[in-house]
């Protein structure tokens, strides 16, 4: 059995790029079983999706803890320590990282012990779709990763796009792009052993009685919200002209999150350790002085 | 019939489609609306041709759809968890009624603390409503036990609504394959509902729901609704043999699974079956002679086929994804008082898990494994235990000490 973990945030596909990997491996004659994992249906969100690929029936529920691919759709989540997109990753496991990097340099700079391979899946999804939803991508790289067909894929993308959307160019530009991505990797082989697994073995306890200061599900600690930076969910960054702003403030007002802050002389600029990269400022400026730069780097999650 | 890849909520919306279902009152609540979402869908397209209605509260919602099933139409309602209490007085109403409605409830964790992931406190709170209960363990089940419940609902020595329960995201979500039944072969299997006591047609008033005082009629209505879930033990083998014949797939009130020349025996319910089944597996695997029994129908009560189950075996296990607080697990308690009278009996151990979608690792499964084996050694059942690990505390107390509490 092959188990695949994707790794997202909330709006970016990966529930879908499970599904398109079930689907196609379910039309390759597979059992196949996909499952989505989120809290908060917001985007941005850190989401889970597992897929499970098997010959025979499948005796597993739930989220893999233990998988042999994981698919990390957005790099910024590596550094996540609530996420940690590669906890369990077999020995000998493949990780396949969305990122500018080099499969080398990624392998160092997120300390990944596995297999790493990497494509820069946001720009293809950019230069295909116009847009950074990366669903039938990231299925399509997970279906050549674990030796699915072409033909499933092709078929598997067109009838979960078409439960949810109706656009048929924008269908056939995804069934391009998920058929792009499918080719554009060479799989490394996937070398585990059955008795790679290297976690401990856990322990059941007696949980002792604990007062209700304690086990009442109150929070008694301040606040830690503005610790958490949402900046790093950004695929576009506003990027500002001062020539032409004529300090309105219509951005300010149209900001959803509050990060567009005044300066001394009256100019708004963007807090960027918490723009999300909505880009409505960049929509709802009248004359035009703000454009859009994509990111490509990482930033850390928790503030510095 | 076609398979193919469908979540338990797709599952759910495909019986109710294919059962050519009347009238339809909703509310959302996760994990269910991906249910009465894909049927407003099907509705929208023209594919299903039924009357939708989006109601105010779960309260209005069960009262529309045990009304409309009062008229003598076919009804459907979906909730979970908190939408289910919010509803709860219906339960009891819609079931004196008497009338076939069928339900499905998204098993979720009760609040507090509010939870999204399932267990079974909120379906097992409706045990006492009349509705009956079918518990499922895959997306397949969750399908063929709608068009089940509507045929054992609408017999008439039966009679009294059912709630057709699966677990939330561990099947809501989860997608594996399915097969989809023709329309043609579901009328064979379920024909029209045809009303004799409680419809409208004004040539014939009625008014339904009288008010009792005294004790004795109540006495008598009480009684009977009982009898009829009792009744229905007897009517679901036939509708579970004529549903093999049209379709293949067997579904008795338990469900055995290497349950012959078992020594050792879990009984679980619901999706969390599967984990325990491959549990089982690895058991056999080191020479335990283990089995499992799943519990598919909890109401009525399959009393004589759990006697004749696990009355010989030396232990069996109760994995409750539920507690009573005070008390400990609900499905425990319930076979126990099974098994009192019995002159052969297991020795029944209680075991806490899977709450709030909690998983239950191969870990854990040994640990209970093991926890049998040396029960039936020492003749020491032991007290009730929850099932958590070493790790699990240690994330608590993270989580404690970010929360403030030292």
């Amino acid at each position: 059995m092959y188990r695949l973990r994707f790794h997202g945030r909330g709006g970016q596909g990966a529930r879908v790029a499970s599904k398109v990997l079930g689907t196609a491996a379910f039309l390759d004659g597979y059992y196949a079983q996909d499952f989505p994992l989120y809290g908060a249906e917001r985007r941005g969100a850190p989401v889970a999706a597992s897929t499970r690929i098997s010959e025979d029936p499948i005796m597993e529920r739930g989220v893999i803890s233990a998988p042999d691919i994981v698919i990390v759709m957005d790099e910024t989540l590596l550094q996540d320590p609530l996420t940690m997109p590669v906890s369990g990753i077999k020995q000998g496991g493949i990780v396949l990282i969305n990122t500018a990097h080099s499969p080398e340099e990624a392998k160092v700079e997120y300390k990944i012990t596995a297999q790493v391979l990497t494509l820069d899946i946001t720009k293809i999804g950019l230069d295909m779709l116009g847009t950074p939803i990366l669903s039938t991508l990231a299925g399509g790289v997970a279906a050549r990763i674990v030796g699915l067909s072409e033909d499933s894929l092709r078929d598997a993308v067109k009838k979960i796009l078409s439960e949810i959307i109706t656009d048929k160019r924008l269908l056939d530009k995804n069934v391009a792009a998920a058929l792009y991505c499918f080719n554009a990797i060479t799989p490394a082989k996937i070398e585990l052993k059955t008795t790679d697994t290297i976690k401990k073995k856990s322990t059941v306890i007696s949980v002792p009685f604990e007062p209700a200061t304690v086990s009442s599900p109150a929070i008694n600690a301040t606040g830690n919200t503005p610790l958490r930076m949402t900046g790093n969910w950004r695929v576009f960054r506003p990027d500002w002209n001062y020539d032409s702003c004529t300090r309105c403030m219509i951005c300010v007002a149209r900001c959803p999150d509050g990060c567009i802050l005044v300066n001394e002389d009256g100019y708004p600029y963007t807090d960027y350790d918490n723009c999300k990269g909505c880009l409505i400022c960049v929509e709802e400026c009248p004359t035009n002085s703000l454009g859009k730069v994509r990111e490509v780097h990482t930033k850390k999650v928790i503030g510095k | 019939m076609r398979k193919e890849m469908l979540t338990g909520n797709a599952a759910a919306a495909w019986g109710v489609r294919l059962a050519e279902v009347d009238y339809i009152p909703v509310y959302p609540i996760t994990p269910q609306t991906e249910i009465i979402e894909t049927l407003a869908k099907w509705i929208s397209d023209g594919v299903m041709d039924s009357r939708y209605v989006t109601m105010d509260s779960e309260h209005s919602m069960l009262t529309a759809a045990g009304s409309a099933s009062a008229t003598g139409a076919r009804a459907f309602t979906a909730t979970s968890s908190q939408g289910l209490l919010y509803g709860f007085e219906m339960l009891y109403a819609v079931a004196g009624w008497r009338v076939p409605l069928v339900m499905v409830n998204v098993s979720r964790g009760l609040s507090s603390p509010i939870t999204l992931e399932p267990d079974h406190n909120d379906v097992l709170a409706a045990r006492d409503t009349g509705f009956l209960q079918i518990h499922c363990e895959t997306c397949q089940e969750v399908l063929d036990s709608i068009l089940m419940a509507y045929r054992l609902a609408e017999d008439e020595r039966v009679l009294l609504p059912i709630i057709v329960n699966l677990d939330g995201f561990y099947l809501s979500f989860t997608r594996e394959p399915v097969a989809v039944p023709d329309v043609e072969q579901v009328r064979n299997f379920l024909p029209l509902y045809q009303p004799k006591h409680a419809f409208f047609k004004a040539s014939q008033p009625m008014a339904q729901s009288a008010a009792v005082l005294g004790g004795s009629s109540y006495s008598y209505f009480k009684y009977q609704m009982h009898m009829a879930s009792q009744n229905a033990l007897a009517v679901y083998k036939e509708v579970c043999d004529e549903f093999e014949t049209g379709f293949g797939r067997n579904y008795d009130t338990i469900e055995g699974y290497m349950l012959d020349g078992a020594e050792y025996v879990l009984i679980m319910t619901n999706s969390f079956s599967t984990l325990g089944k491959a549990a089982v597996n690895n058991a056999r695997e080191r020479g335990i002679k283990a089995g499992l029994l799943r519990l598919r129908l909890v109401r009525p009560f399959p009393v004589a086929d759990l006697k004749a189950a696990i009355s010989r075996k030396k232990a069996v296990a109760v994995i409750d994804q539920n507690i009573s607080i005070g008390k400990g697990g609900i499905l425990h308690s319930e076979i126990a008082s099974c098994l009192y009278n019995e002159k052969h009996r297991p020795l029944l151990l209680s075991f806490i898990a899977g709450l709030g979608g909690k998983n239950i690792s191969p870990d854990e499964f040994e640990f209970i494994i093991n926890k049998i084996v040396t029960g039936v050694d020492t003749e020491d059942a032991g007290t009730a235990q929850l099932i958590y690990t070493d790790k699990e505390w240690q994330e608590m107390g993270r989580l404690k000490r970010m929360a403030g509490k030292g």
